[in-house]
């Protein structure tokens, strides 16, 4: 087990290969999210650049820290349910989370390790939807995604993330 | 280092600061490293939070699709309350200011729609973004009138959109003020009217719409219009959701200045209603709502604290 990882992980099996579909950083609160085809992740800190990195503090949670926040990730499939679903536009952009996967079930993840690329992470918790989303985008979100917002991660192994990469589990 | 407080404001630099006639400077914002800013609606407008406290509204007159900057004009006011003066007097190029993210703006997204635009001096800046927005996509069925004594505020703005007929300018020095019923004309579907300007201009512009569709009038105020002296007001207790705190509001006192006395912060900055920066969202209760900015199903959950009150003894914020 990884230094740093508490708790036992899960035994229900989950199964998945994925892949990384858009990668954003933004370093500062309210400032729109800016697309890269990589990503620099610190073990222990974060993305290289991004508001949220340990050190920086420039999010607009950050003055909640939170250890387990050092990259957060979003599920392609939903922008598309909000679009099917309550008929709301919403790009990869626009979530705010970095990276934005296709066929991994992030809320299955909480507590486990999994492969971004060559980087290594552990979900520490879903993400929660919050009216900050609304007030950036204007678009009304908040409900749509409650239980769907995306996941907390903390980054036990660092290294280079590009779009493309697989998401696999450990 | 991590802030203690919530960020509240976006990190802008100014880049530039530039004479623009008579009293006039225009002030370029943009992140320190140059990332994008927030993107803004024609005719939208922000929150400066100038050194030492004063929180100043000032329209964008820059073209929307300019993605890096924000431009203000401002207009050195002697007899205003200082928020100009400041800027005019020691707001320096490289100086850091805190913005708060972009708000209003003229809906100029039906092509059939065309747009006759009506200001008063300094409040012709709000119709710069609109008319950069609106040639930016091809358009030309705008009209600009201009009331002015004199030179106009940002005439090399003005004048080449007087020279290619989408300006008039009406000096007020050398003829009566224009009869702004004239100048909007009847009401019709396929034309919006909006209006820019000091107290006076906007009273006139009000009786001259009286008879248009909501949806086809846009009014900027420079001043929150005064609200209407209510003997009635009762006292009544706020409820705090996400702590439970309960605060008594005094008979006659603002949302805003209660929480604000309390130690919770809510920005804010026209105190009237008209800027929509102290959005607060309601959860129960009956408020009464006194603002010009919140649309009939905003209202349903949000109300401006710097104007809204209680019909009922209690009223729930998700505070």
């Amino acid at each position: 087990m990884v230094a740093g990882n508490e708790q036992a992980p899960p035994r229900s099996a989950t199964s998945f290969v994925g892949v990384v579909r858009h990668l954003h950083i933004t370093p500062r609160a309210f400032l729109p999210m800016r697309s890269m085809a990589d990503l620099t992740l610190i073990a222990g800190k974060g993305i290289e650049g991004d508001r949220y990195q340990i050190g920086r503090e420039e999010g607009f949670y950050s003055h909640k820290p939170e250890e387990g926040r050092q990259i957060t990730l979003f599920e392609l499939e939903t922008l598309e349910a909000l679009e099917r679903d309550f008929g709301i536009e919403f790009s990869p952009r626009d979530h705010r989370r970095n990276v934005t996967v296709e066929g991994v079930p992030l809320n299955h993840l909480v507590s486990r390790q999994f492969w971004l690329g060559e980087t290594l992470l552990e979900a520490t918790r879903l993400s929660f939807p919050c009216r900050h989303i609304e007030e950036v985008t204007g678009k009304p979100v908040f409900d749509p995604l409650v239980h769907r917002s995306g996941l907390n991660c903390r980054i036990l192994i660092g290294g280079t993330v590009r779009v493309g990469d697989l998401v696999r589990n450990t | 280092m991590t802030p203690r407080r919530p960020i509240t404001t976006i990190r802008t630099v100014i880049t530039s600061i530039s004479p623009s006639g008579h009293n006039v400077k225009l002030f370029a914002l943009a992140d320190p490293e140059g990332w994008d800013l927030p993107p803004y609606k024609p005719g939208g407008h922000i929150d400066l939070h100038l050194p030492d406290g004063p929180v100043r509204t000032y329209s964008l007159c820059n073209d929307p699709a300019e993605q890096d900057r924000y431009l203000v004009a401002v207009k050195r006011d002697a007899a205003g309350r200082g928020g100009s003066i400041l800027l005019h007097d020691q707001i320096r190029v490289g100086q850091e200011i805190g913005v708060s993210l972009p708000r209003g703006g003229v809906d100029l997204s039906d092509p059939t729609i065309s747009h006759r635009f009506v200001a008063g001096g300094i409040g012709v800046t709000p119709f710069l973004s609109a008319v950069a927005a609106l040639q930016r996509a091809g358009r030309s069925d705008f009209m600009l009138h201009l009331v002015a004594r004199g030179t106009p505020p940002l005439a090399d703005l003005i004048t080449p959109l007087v020279e290619a007929g989408q300006a008039v300018l009406h000096d007020t020095r050398t003829r009566p003020r224009p009869d702004l019923a004239a100048l909007v004309g009847p009401p019709r579907d396929d034309i919006a009217v909006a209006c820019c300007g000091p107290p006076g201009m906007i009273e006139d512009f009000e009786k001259a719409t009286a008879t248009w569709a909501p949806e086809r009038l846009h009014i900027e105020y420079f001043l929150p219009p005064a609200l209407p002296d209510s003997p009635e007001a009762r006292p009544y207790t706020l409820v705090l959701a996400r702590t439970g705190t309960e605060i008594a509001v005094p008979a006659g006192a603002t949302i805003l200045d209660t929480l604000q006395a309390n130690g919770i912060d809510v920005p804010s900055s026209c105190g009237g209603g008209v800027c929509g920066a102290c959005h607060v969202d309601w959860l129960a209760g009956n408020p009464i709502h006194r603002d010009r900015v919140l649309t009939p199903a905003q209202r349903e959950r949000t109300l401006m604290a710097c104007v809204a009150a209680s019909a009922d003894e209690r009223l729930t914020l998700d505070l």
